[in-house]
């Protein structure tokens, strides 16, 4: 707490803009604080959070998640997530799949060769142009969010299903067209996955915290 | 000095608002961009190209002429940060602050985007067709031999496709500038050794007497006389090198040596002298000539001439009998003199006379390539391109990699006499001195965009090939590489012979892979042996040592006494060149201006450094703005009082004070290249750079100077935190 009153007084010093901005940042720290102490509970929760929903985002081409990776049932091809975005393992990002990897499938699929998304698609090819996707899920620039470590740990440690595991953040992408924000991605948010107890692998009946330093986040 | 009206505290007051302004939009989030920026999405990529983590290509640095290999980081195709690349033998994956500033020169907001072509006062933007389609009538219209080339150092298949247009269009007209090059002590080796650039075995030698050789800062191959260095002072078996430095204005070398002596300007020639004799006296063989030359160098007249005690004189003799293998370097101190040639040729003679020639002087290797071998520059080739354009010799003039407009003295009047020339080309990055003068502009792919081969002057091992790759995509489409351009002029004139090269990149993989034998690549197939090539960075090539010549000899050997007092302009000027700013090619990389002078600590400026006594006498405090006139020009900057100088010199840094390119260095500083006499070497003709006079006078007002030493300078304020002690009371020759 001697911190955040520090950072107040600095912080009166300065501007009145700049005062109420920090005001309500150590409200919500407070608050933040506060609702850690109620979540000192030592069995594993669920990882569900509530939707918080970010803006439409348009994108060059209308890209139908739900038909890629959505259940068979429902017409999907149940596609692993990691397919396409296959530098989430191996990277801080998850990653856009170059063209090359859209019509690698693409130009064996000659049922949906003639749709106005495909032949958009295959127009970009000619061009060598890149598709110029839009982000949907950004952080601020001082955030530093790692997708490597997530998905070692969840997918391949705990061996949950990929789809289970990429959605605690992107939300049930698999019923979706284009992606959308699902939640906050706020440093609240954040925190409070990160109190939770986790196994530490699909075996184990040790469970862990996330890390909380400020560094592992703010580098 | 900071003049206009903004000064730091209306600087501090702006950030505050602009960090209010940060901090509210976080608080909205709004520094979150989705929906708007893009995300990284490629056409095709390579298997290693991932997203957010680096790949790493190696290529050379072009920010000086020593031509360290480096290894790029790359990541989502824009290149972040230089190293130093480990197989290169010049720099063995070391690097210096100037080459990590690279990514500035590639970065630069003020780069030229598109050719121009001058309209009265301003550049118009046209096509590279047209630009080249101009070249070419240009040059058909008038006679070859009124063509020319001004270049800077240059090597490689540049160079041989500079040749081979010359040859094109039948002129030889090629000139070959470095405005701080060592040109004078090239000259002397020469004659003394039979080549201009000996391999010096810093880390071989138990003692080096550097006189004026910057070669920790500036001087030649820095980063790799850095890590001989290192060796020099922890020897394997243990034994720790003196470093003796002199000269009459402190380098970051002299900060560095066991004894830093001052030594009246011009005098160095002397010095050496009376150190044969007296190891004569002490019982080293001399040859009897030398011997009969050195003679009336005794010590004490040496002592008097030069201003170094007898005392000093006495124990730097002792330790170079003591020790030896030794290492006598003759650096831009000594050879900027109209005397300068004496000066290197004598202190040549010193290292001859200790032994040292095969030992810590060493014979370097020849180039297998010779139409590759590096072209060296001088100051001579600036002073007859400016003759002949005098004389009206001139119609078309190619300028590339260097800025004369700028680094030529003012006395030489080369920018009036230039307006003679009827159409100035000229490659350049920025719109410098010289651009600004040009009738047509083309711009260059940065070095980090370009390919080329280099092979340096200073090589260490061997002989070296060094590869310039591009480490990512062109940032503006209307650049183009030297390479290509020449290829493209060359289609012009020869096109039977280029037809089949599309671009300097195919010319290039072309030429080397046809020549793998002669490049290590005999038993590879040729896409194998250019990735390695690539992958690399460095070829090694296999040279045979060239044979060092010439014993001994004192023959022409004339010294001239110290120079003669003057009245008019009492003290001596010594143009500084610096680590970061060099010749001022340099300026506008903001990173070399913002880092402190090593010595001064002093950021983004000029100044005139002066003795304590000088000062004291003049009545000049730092701070002061004080005026330095020579002959042909003044300047005015502000004062810096500062030990480390002899009391009779003046010395203002380099490579400030440009009149044009770009934001970063224009009206920073003062050019001390403009003021500067037109004193040459007697022998080589070279421009004497240490030669002016000048007089100093206060100015009136006075500055906070802005640096990073306390207000109190070196002092501690009687704190005695770091205690130290005059050199005369340290025994040097005793203790190691």
């Amino acid at each position: 707490m001697s911190m955040l009153s520090r950072r107040q007084s600095n912080c009166l010093l300065g501007e009145l803009l700049t005062m109420y901005c920090f005001l309500r940042f150590s409200i919500l720290l407070v608050g933040l604080i506060v609702s850690a102490g109620s979540y000192a509970v030592s069995a594993a929760q669920p990882l569900t959070t509530a939707d918080d929903l970010g803006p439409k985002v348009e994108q060059p081409i209308e890209f139908p998640h739900d038909r890629h990776a959505g259940d068979a049932a429902k017409g999907g091809m149940q596609i692993n997530c990691m397919y396409c975005h296959t530098y989430a393992r191996r990277s801080i990002v998850a990653g856009i799949p170059p063209l090359q990897k859209c019509i690698g499938c693409h130009q064996n699929i000659e049922s949906v060769r003639e749709t106005p998304r495909i032949k958009k698609l295959f127009e970009y090819w000619e061009a060598k142009k890149a598709v110029p996707w839009k982000k949907v899920h950004d952080l601020p620039d001082f955030v530093r969010f790692n997708h490597e470590r997530h998905i070692q740990r969840f997918v391949f440690a705990q061996n949950k299903p990929v789809q289970e595991a990429c959605g605690y953040c992107h939300g049930d992408v698999k019923t979706m067209t284009v992606a959308r924000r699902q939640k906050p991605l706020s440093m609240g948010w954040c925190v409070s996955c990160h109190q939770k107890d986790h196994p530490v692998d699909a075996t184990s009946t040790k469970t862990t915290h996330g890390p909380n330093d400020c560094w592992q986040c703010h580098k | 000095m900071i003049e206009n009206s903004f000064n730091r505290r209306g600087f501090l007051k702006v950030l505050g608002w602009g960090g209010a302004t940060v901090a509210l939009s976080g608080c909205g989030n709004t520094s979150v961009e989705d929906g708007k920026e893009f995300v990284t999405s490629y056409v095709q990529t390579a298997d290693y190209i991932i997203p957010s983590i680096g790949t790493y290509f190696n290529s050379t640095c072009a920010q000086c002429d020593a031509g360290c290999g480096i290894m790029g980081r790359v990541r989502e195709g824009r290149v972040l940060k230089l190293e130093g690349n480990p197989k290169s033998s010049i720099n063995n994956g070391k690097m210096c602050g100037l080459g990590q500033a690279g990514v500035q020169a590639h970065y630069n907001p003020d780069r030229i985007r598109e050719p121009l072509l001058r309209n009265g006062d301003k550049g118009e933007a046209i096509t590279w067709e047209k630009a080249l389609g101009l070249i070419n009538e240009k040059v058909g219209g008038v006679k070859a031999e009124n063509i020319a080339f001004l270049t800077g150092g240059v090597s490689g298949h540049v160079k041989a496709l500079l040749k081979n247009y010359l040859d094109a269009l039948g002129s030889g007209h090629h000139y070959v500038y470095e405005a701080v090059a060592p040109s004078i002590m090239r000259a002397a080796n020469k004659k003394a050794y039979g080549i201009e650039m000996p391999r010096l075995r810093l880390d071989k030698a138990k003692v080096i007497v550097s006189f004026g050789a910057d070669f920790l800062g500036a001087w030649i191959s820095p980063v790799h006389f850095s890590q001989q260095y290192a060796r020099f002072r922890k020897a394997d078996n243990g034994e720790r090198g003196v470093l003796v430095q002199v000269e009459s204005k402190m380098t970051l070398t002299g900060a560095n040596a066991d004894r830093w002596l001052a030594i009246r300007p011009g005098t160095e020639g002397i010095l050496a002298l009376g150190l044969i004799n007296a190891l004569a006296a002490a019982g080293l063989s001399v040859p009897g000539d030398v011997a009969a030359v050195v003679k009336e160098y005794t010590t004490d007249r040496v002592s008097k001439d030069t201003g170094v005690s007898t005392e000093h004189i006495g124990r730097l003799a002792a330790l170079l009998k003591e020790r030896s293998p030794s290492l006598v370097i003759a650096g831009s101190a000594a050879e900027g003199y109209a005397h300068g040639s004496q000066n290197a040729t004598a202190i040549a003679l010193l290292n001859q006379v200790l032994g040292n020639v095969g030992k810590t002087v060493e014979a370097p290797s020849s180039v297998p390539f010779p139409q590759m071998a590096p072209a060296t520059g001088n100051r001579l080739a600036l002073q007859s391109l400016n003759d002949n354009v005098a004389q009206d010799k001139v119609k078309v003039l190619f300028t590339y990699g260097v800025n004369p407009v700028f680094t030529a003295p003012a006395s030489m009047k080369l920018k009036e006499n230039l307006k003679k020339v009827p159409f100035k080309v000229v490659f350049a990055h920025y719109m410098d001195e010289t651009a600004l003068e040009a009738d047509l502009v083309l711009p260059l792919n940065s070095a980090l965009e370009d390919w080329a081969t280099a092979m340096p002057e200073y090589v260490a091992e061997g002989a070296q090939l060094n590869i310039q790759q591009p480490l990512m995509e062109k940032l503006y489409p209307g650049t183009l590489g030297m390479g290509d351009i020449l290829l493209a002029l060359l289609k012009q004139r020869r096109p039977d012979e280029y037809k089949g090269y599309e671009d300097f990149y195919s010319y290039l993989r072309s030429a080397m892979v046809s020549n793998k034998g002669a490049l290590g690549g005999l038993a590879t197939d040729d896409d194998t042996f250019w990735d390695a090539t690539l992958s690399h960075g460095v070829v090694k090539l296999a040279g045979t040592p060239v044979n060092m010549s010439g014993s001994p000899s004192a023959k022409g050997l004339v010294v001239p006494g110290p120079f003669a007092e003057d009245s008019a302009y009492p003290f001596h000027l010594i143009p500084a060149v610096s680590a970061s700013l060099r010749d001022g090619r340099n300026a506008n990389e903001p990173w070399l201006q913002e880092s402190p002078d090593p010595l001064t600590t002093i950021v983004w400026d000029s100044w005139v450094e002066m003795h304590p006594k000088t000062a004291a006498k003049l009545g000049i405090v730092e701070g002061d703005i004080v005026e330095v006139a020579s002959r042909s020009g003044a300047i005015k900057a502000q004062a810096y009082v500062f030990t480390g100088i002899h009391p009779d010199v003046i010395s203002v840094p380099l490579g400030n004070g440009h009149e044009a390119l770009g934001r970063y260095a224009k009206g920073i500083g003062v050019n001390a290249f403009k003021i500067l006499d037109s004193v040459f070497d007697k022998e080589t003709g070279e421009l004497a750079m240490h030669e002016t006079r000048v007089k100093v006078s206060k100015a009136g007002q006075r500055v906070v100077i802005v640096k990073d030493e306390g207000p109190a300078g070196g002092n501690q304020m009687g704190r005695k935190i770091a205690v130290r002690m005059s050199s005369n009371k340290v025994n040097l020759s005793g203790e190691v």
